[in-house]
């Protein structure tokens, strides 16, 4: 176990620069989750603190050691690739084995390693068949067993559970978090999928173009997202963003906004942002869908909460929740209400607007106000 | 037009098609192959003739001292033409698979070999390795007077250079078999390894190459069938000599049929090399046939 540091990492491939310096302190026993859209550097940055690919510059520090130009069998790290990497020609017990073995481990020792990791992961049943006969969830705990049976500071998972159908990697998240709690050690975790990054992670970095957007908690990062693509990929089905003209009302900023050609102000909470320099010109206001809802007199009474009318495009059902497409400033907007409460496409509705938290962005430079 | 007719063109279009193909495929082929094992059991000479004698021809086959040479003959080329090409594809295709620069050029270049005849292959190894023209000329030239390469015209080395050009032609080929199987490996599987601390040799020795098996398979038949029909070749370089040091069963098989009158005997020995190709292929198409049940 031991912290892991990444300090202004580099990497390119001739002039195609992919990590443009990547700074990440990562705790011990902390579980990270590298997130981004397709091509964001979130796999190559995990190659990079394996050491499977060469960083162009800055370092990686593992506990006190600068690992950046070791080897990756000298890094204490241990990886779970997205295709399981399984040796196809050797056992479930062999496959754990393996990296023991190469270790020169004695025997008896192996053997108590493959008992313990199999019964930790609950696959002895399965330690004599090949990985062709095993299912896509076994190949996966399989994958995860040779990991564990070294018992290394760190380990990278790169998209473990992408290969796996929707259910069996709701149950897979569940014990994947359930271990990490067992085990308290370090663990890098690469995704592109927001929920599981969201359910799984103490702090969440968000990847885009190689620069990592912002680094924080979950809950941080979906209150309070430092740009419009955090706020954006951040969150199912994602934020609103509104262009709306910033006006003041009461000594309050409001944003405006229109909903079938009348005009409604929506006072801001000063705590969210400081509008002053905006008044008059136009922000991006990013709303959540489940911050408009169908009225509930209880919310209705709450300060920065506004009544506004509006026109129903589309409707979704969910089950639990119905998604209403508005249209808002000649913009769509979704709205998250009760399934009962959801009228019918073409009918006018009344949502309301809870502005208290709310968040605006700059529309030049898509960074948070 | 009715449209019963036109569902009836739909329906024998294709079989009329296809029917010329299976007509020659079962004339030509099974047809002749069931002609050949029928005159296995004649006394056909010079000409077929169809006085059944029983299993006599593969008797007298088998007291043959020319057929045992030759069995003995395959055998011996059969292991190393096998064994051989099987080593240097491997090792070629392992080298060429370390991401190197004009892999396509250098593949091609090794696949050529497998393009020309094998008639061409026997010709240009024969000048080659003829002492008088060939490697041993060029090396005396350069100075090395007592310098000897003369197994073509050594009865017990001849087989040998029989070998040589074998696996100069099916090396190349068996090279790009491999690379396919090194290419069919998922490179996440290396990386794994790497990180288990595996230096590269043994993630190929370990891992890699005990993965290919189904690959290592194919290579086998496929190199164990030109080497029981191989025939061209052999003729083209040692023209089964000297003597009869090179003779093959296929080999065997033409001068006794056609050359000796010995119909009823060359059909029992063409009988025997079928057997002996059926019996490598059956147990390979049915595993092959099989592995789809097994994941």
């Amino acid at each position: 176990m031991a912290e892991l540091n990444i300090d202004n990492v580099y990497k390119s491939f001739g002039e195609t620069h992919i990590l443009k310096g990547i700074n990440l302190s990562i705790q011990d026993g902390e579980f990270v989750i590298l997130v981004g859209p397709s091509g964001c550097g979130k796999s190559t940055l995990l190659n990079c603190i394996a050491g499977l690919e060469e960083v162009t510059d800055g370092r990686i520090v593992i506990g006190k050691d600068d690992v950046t130009h070791a080897a990756p069998k000298d890094r204490d790290i241990a990886m779970v690739f997205q295709s399981y990497a399984l040796y196809p020609n050797m056992n479930v017990r062999k496959n754990i084995a393996f990296g023991l073995e190469i270790r020169k481990m004695p025997k008896e020792e192996i053997d108590a390693e493959v008992h313990r990791v199999a019964k930790l992961l609950q696959i002895e049943p399965l330690l004599d068949r090949k990985p062709s006969q095993l299912s896509g969830g076994q190949r996966q705990r399989v994958a995860m067993g040779r990991a564990l049976a070294r018992r290394p500071k760190t380990y990278l998972f790169d998209e473990p559970l992408s290969n796996l159908d929707a259910k069996l990697r709701v149950e897979m998240r569940t014990e994947m978090k359930k271990l990490h709690q067992r085990l308290g050690t370090t663990i890098v975790y690469v995704t592109h999928d927001q929920i599981e990054a969201m359910t799984l992670a103490d702090r969440i970095a968000v990847m885009k173009g190689g620069v990592v957007q912002q680094f924080g908690t979950p809950q941080e990062v979906y209150d309070d997202p430092a740009n419009i693509f955090v706020a954006g990929f951040m969150g199912s089905p994602s934020m609103n963003f509104l262009n709306c003209e910033v006006t003041e009302s009461g000594g309050n900023y409001a944003v405006q906004v229109d909903s079938e050609g009348r005009i409604f102000q929506l006072p801001i909470d000063p705590k969210q942002a400081d509008l002053s320099q905006y008044l008059g010109k136009t922000v991006i206001l990013g709303i959540r869908p489940e911050q408009i809802t169908h009225v509930m007199p209880h919310v209705e009474a709450e300060p920065f909460v506004t009544k506004v009318p509006v026109k129903i495009e589309v409707t979704e059902p969910t089950g639990a929740d119905t998604l209403v497409l508005a249209r808002i400033n000649d913009q769509e907007c979704e709205c998250r209400v009760h399934p009962t409460e959801a009228g019918k496409p073409g009918e006018m509705m009344e949502m309301l607007f809870n502005m208290s938290k709310a968040v605006f962005f700059d529309p030049e430079t898509e960074e948070r106000l | 037009m009715s449209v019963s007719n036109k569902k009836g063109l739909d329906y024998w279009l294709p079989k009329l098609v296809v029917s010329p193909t299976v007509a020659i495929t079962v004339i030509f082929f099974y047809g002749f192959v069931i002609w050949t094992a029928v005159l296995s059991f004649t006394k056909s000479r010079i000409l077929p003739q169809y006085e059944f004698v029983g299993f006599d021809q593969y008797v007298r086959l088998f007291l043959n001292d020319r057929w045992m040479g030759a069995l003995t003959n395959l055998l011996v080329f059969g292991v190393l033409f096998i064994a051989i090409c099987m080593i240097v594809g491997l090792i070629m295709a392992v080298l060429l698979d370390q991401n190197i620069r004009a892999e396509g050029a250098l593949r091609t270049i090794y696949l050529y070999p497998m393009a020309l005849s094998f008639i061409v292959t026997g010709t240009v190894w024969k000048w080659l390795l003829n002492p008088t023209v060939g490697i041993e000329r060029f090396i005396r030239s350069l100075g090395w007077d007592s310098f000897t390469f003369d197994w073509i015209i050594d009865p017990n080395m001849a087989i040998y250079t029989i070998v040589i050009a074998g696996v100069w032609q099916a090396s190349g080929f068996v090279m790009a078999i491999f690379l396919a199987g090194l290419r069919g490996i998922d490179t996440s599987i290396i990386k794994a390894a790497q990180l288990d601390g595996a230096s590269l040799f043994s993630v190929y020795t370990r891992i890699i190459i005990p993965s290919m098996r189904p690959v290592f398979f194919s290579a086998f038949i496929m190199l164990a069938h030109i080497a029981i029909k191989s025939f061209d070749l052999i003729i083209a370089l040692t023209g089964g000599g000297p003597g009869n040091s090179t003779d093959v069963p296929a080999i065997f098989m033409y001068q006794f049929s056609f050359q000796r009158g010995q119909l009823g005997m060359g059909a029992a020995s063409a009988i025997i090399m079928l057997m002996t190709v059926l019996a490598i292929l059956v147990p390979y198409l049915y595993s092959e046939l099989r592995t789809p049940k097994n994941g």
